[in-house]
């Protein structure tokens, strides 16, 4: 639980000590006034980077050389502070701590909070390409699964070399040595991925139905490794039968690769594939729609709200307690039956702690009665009663 | 500029010399002797005129060969193959190791433009199919890094062809970390401890 929330140099928020209470916040503030900068100063403590994707040199406010976060959690934890700052500078600096130690590692850093964000962002995960749910799915296993984020570094860093060694002049042998070294991470991120999907891809379904009213929809990881389609149900989370199959992509992709100048098999090209079945017809007869390129505003909404709603019941199943749900003006642009079904679920989930901002005191929904009341206006929070 | 500002900044340019720790040391050298202060500038003078690699090994040698490898004592049959000179001292000392080197100058980096033909690795081919060393063993000590693991699996596949024995410093090394850096006992215990690839 989050019990304090310091501020200095971030965005347009004016420098502050927030003590947060333990059931939390509903902040209120028109837009543009700095809601969304609050709960992504919260969120920056759990996974220690931009959950909009914006570079960190841009968090710092216009007229400062840094910026610093410390989040105080409560007593009887695994940790009590975890803090960030980064200094402005050719090559920005970023400091993490967490109890006052440097982690050797950002895989140790990442998920103290046990925090969960939603915003009204997050239709891009359904809406853009597959780079935004590679991200969320990365930023997701990075807290919830022991390994991945290091495994995912080591991917990234072994995949940049081969790609420079097949534009380079140097010869198979020169490529292949990546190769090796590429499986092992790749197999690690793979496994990862598609035994999450196949864990919660059920209650992805459940969430939707509910929400937009009886419409079912599906969710499915779509590996760019090719061979991978004889891997089953229950072999789904083996990173052996995943590194098996990528070492030998690998392998049969080497002239084409080398042609293209670009690594074509492995992790960095898959996708989540997120698909609407219209009423009335059967999932065998074909029929799903894609809700990227024929979902509607509101069909994709509600599927990006079931992912976040998935991650949140994923992060409790890890943590063994309700998650630190940050909710950012969620009822945005739906429709009220959506709203209202929503609502209902989140009562249910937002057990814990709840950040949660509105632009009027008329939006704020859940649990108007418990959390108290904070206005923001210009950046300057104010805690009213 | 004056010449003490000059050597202020000469000195400020090695590693870990802030400008006042070379304000300290140009301030020291003007205090002392002056016989104190030329034997250092001796010092310098013949590191840089008289280092040069090794013509067989690659490492830091004042003579054509250098002291490891004109050592009769030392068994040609098996060489380590490290990626810099400084490694050599390294392994050296742990006295574990009684054959000779060979200095790669560095590790297969793609991303800085660095591939097989950036680094001596047509020289340790040929010391191998040369057969004058009567080599038969080649280990391979590169980093524990992710380029230094490619190096490795590299050469193995260049290597394995010739007939000749090839293994790898055997893992406990710390991930990420400089050979050159690692303590003597971990190195020992990796070296006794190489595996075949
Ligand atoms: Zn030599």
């Amino acid at each position: 639980m989050l019990t304090g929330l310091g501020l200095v140099g971030f965005r347009n928020l004016e420098d502050r000590e927030l003590e947060i209470p333990p059931e939390g916040v509903a902040l209120v503030g028109r837009n543009a006034q700095g809601k969304s900068n609050f709960l992504e100063a919260v969120y920056y403590l759990e996974v220690f980077r931009s959950p909009r994707g914006t570079r960190d040199a841009h968090l710092i406010s216009f007229h400062r050389d840094h910026f610093r976060l410390v989040g105080g959690l409560a007593p009887g934890g695994e940790v009590s502070a975890v803090t960030a700052a980064v200094q402005r500078g050719g090559s920005p600096t970023k400091k993490v701590t967490v109890d006052g130690r440097e982690p050797e590692r950002l895989g140790d850093a990442v998920g103290h909070l046990g925090a969960v964000l939603f915003t009204p962002g997050d239709v891009r995960l359904v809406s853009d390409g597959p780079g935004e749910r590679r991200r969320f799915l990365d930023i997701l296993l990075s807290v919830n699964h022991p390994g991945y984020l290091e495994a995912l570094q080591r991917y990234r860093q072994v995949i940049s070399h081969r790609n420079a060694a097949l534009r380079s002049s140097a010869g198979p042998a020169a490529i292949q040595a990546w190769d090796a070294l590429l499986s092992r991470p790749g197999g690690l991120v793979s496994a990862a991925r598609a035994g999450w999907v196949r864990d919660v891809g059920e209650a992805f379904a459940e969430v939707y139905r509910t929400v937009a009213d009886g419409e079912a929809a599906t969710m499915e990881y779509r590996p760019a490794t090719p061979g991978a389609d004889d891997i089953t149900i229950e072999g789904a989370a083996d990173p052996d039968a995943w590194e098996a199959r990528l070492r030998q992509a690998l392998a049969d992709s080497l002239e084409g690769d080398r042609e293209r100048g670009a690594t074509r098999p492995g992790p960095h090209r898959d996708d989540l594939r997120l698909r609407v079945l219209p009423e009335g017809s059967e999932e065998d007869e074909g029929e799903t729609r894609d809700l990227r390129e024929y979902g509607s505003g509101g069909q994709q909404r509600t599927a990006a709200l079931a992912l976040r709603m998935v991650e949140a019941s994923t992060r409790a199943r890890r943590l063994g307690r309700p998650p630190l749900l940050l909710l950012d003006d969620v009822f945005a642009e739906l429709d009220e039956g959506r709203s209202r079904r929503i609502l209902r679920l989140l009562d249910e989930t937002a057990t814990g702690q709840v950040l949660l901002t509105a632009p009027r005191e008329a939006d704020i929904r859940l649990r108007p009665g418990e959390l108290a009341r904070w206005t923001i206006e210009a950046g300057r929070i104010r805690e009213a009663s | 500029m004056s010449v003490i500002e000059e050597a202020i900044r000469e000195f400020s340019r090695l590693p870990g010399v802030g400008s006042r720790t070379a304000t300290r040391l140009v301030h020291s050298l003007l205090r002392g002797t002056t016989a104190d202060a030329r034997r250092l500038a001796r010092s310098i003078d013949e590191l840089v005129e008289r280092i040069r690699p090794c013509e067989r090994c690659g490492t830091f040698a004042e003579e054509e060969l250098c002291r490891i490898c004109r050592d009769p004592a030392r068994r040609g049959e098996t060489v380590c193959v490290v990626e810099s000179a400084f490694q050599v001292h390294s392994i050296d000392r742990t006295g574990e190791f009684r054959g000779r080197f060979h200095v790669l100058g560095g590790h297969l980096s793609p991303l800085d433009g660095i591939g097989p033909e950036e680094l001596r690795i047509r020289e340790l081919l040929d010391r191998v199919s040369r057969g004058d060393e009567g080599i038969r063993e080649v280990i391979l000590a590169t980093n524990p890094s992710v380029e230094g693991e490619a190096t490795a699996v590299y050469l193995e596949g260049v290597l394995r062809p010739l007939g000749v024995k090839v293994t790898r410093l055997a893992r406990g090394l710390p991930v990420g970390s400089d050979l050159e850096f690692v303590d003597g006992l971990t190195l020992a215990e990796a070296l006794s401890g190489r595996r075949e690839m």
